[in-house]
């Protein structure tokens, strides 16, 4: 288990692993701002509350983020409606990641690709390339089997792959 | 998993996620400042029939939070607790004996900013005087 620090540590703690959550918790909202407060909300209680519990801290801290934005949604629907685009696209804002050395352009392309995906192979897919997670965990933490969790991952590759022909072959 | 496949995971695996806003930085060192006591501020005022009088203000903690709950405090708990009790025996009222009751109580309401994760609490001591005619039969 990693060694979690004590009183204000949490921003070197927060800077090595607050993207990976944010960028989950973007699986699982419908904007950038939402997105930040669940994780700050997450984070909090997890930093005051939760830090000293045995195991690895990043899997609870998914399921904190998780149940957030479980909240979240069933208590602000008429955000939800209200951040609909015309197009009954949700509203986006904000990179979810650094711009690669391929570019701005793959950047963008992935993302938009990634927004496409259903919610459950997105949230897989972050748990398990950039969260770090095993399908055991992510199963665990989303409540489903990890053959389930192995499955949407592999779907949600697919998916990508269809719309991101050029990263696949020269990726 | 066939290769093309895996060279997207790969791709994807080089993909660094953006790093999270200074606000949000900003807003979690908020929150995680140490609760402590912003202030206590303890002034007993003199009330002319008690021994003890006046009122304590006690402010806990103040935070800003992500909550988009409105930043107001609203009370949540009364509480009326009786000092002391006692029968003065009679008096005159206008010329018409009357039997005075004396009693001193603190009050103690108690108000909280959801929004903010605030709360304060506010006690005050109160004599009440009861004069009440007497009536003999």
């Amino acid at each position: 288990m990693e060694e979690v620090p004590d009183h204000d540590s949490w921003k070197e703690w927060f800077e090595r692993h607050g993207p990976r959550l944010l960028l989950y918790a973007r699986q699982c909202t419908r904007s950038l701002a939402d997105a930040e407060d669940i994780v700050q909300d997450a984070f909090v209680r997890y930093w005051r509350n939760q830090r000293k519990l045995r195991g690895e801290p990043l899997p609870l801290l998914v399921t904190s983020v998780r149940r957030a934005a479980v909240d979240l949604a069933r208590r602000d629907g008429r955000r939800a409606v209200r951040e609909m685009r015309a197009d009954g696209q949700p509203e986006e804002s904000g990179r979810m990641f650094e711009t690669p050395l391929e570019g701005d352009d793959r950047r963008a392309a992935v993302e938009a690709a990634l927004r496409r995906l259903p919610e459950e192979q997105r949230e897989v897919l972050a748990l398990k390339i950039w969260g770090g997670l095993t399908f055991e965990e992510i199963g665990s933490q989303l409540g489903q089997s990890p053959n389930t969790a192995a499955s949407r991952y592999r779907y949600g590759l697919e998916a990508l792959r269809r719309e991101l022909p050029v990263l696949a072959v020269h990726g | 998993m066939d290769d093309e496949l895996k060279m997207l995971e790969e791709e994807l695996g080089r993909l660094r996620p953006a790093a999270a806003s200074p606000e949000l930085t900003a807003r979690i060192g908020r929150n995680l400042r140490p609760r402590r006591r912003a202030g206590v501020l303890l002034s007993w005022l003199a009330l002319p029939a008690a021994a003890a009088a006046g009122a304590a203000l006690v402010i806990l903690a103040p935070k800003p939070a992500a909550s988009a709950a409105p930043s107001v405090f609203k009370p949540v708990a009364a509480r009326q607790v009786l000092l002391s009790a006692r029968d003065e025996g009679y008096v005159q009222l206008g010329g018409v004996p009357a039997h005075r009751l004396h009693a001193t109580y603190v009050d103690t309401i108690t108000w909280e900013n959801p929004a903010e994760h605030a709360s304060l609490t506010w006690s005050v001591p109160r004599d009440q005087v009861r004069v009440i005619p007497a009536s003999f039969q």
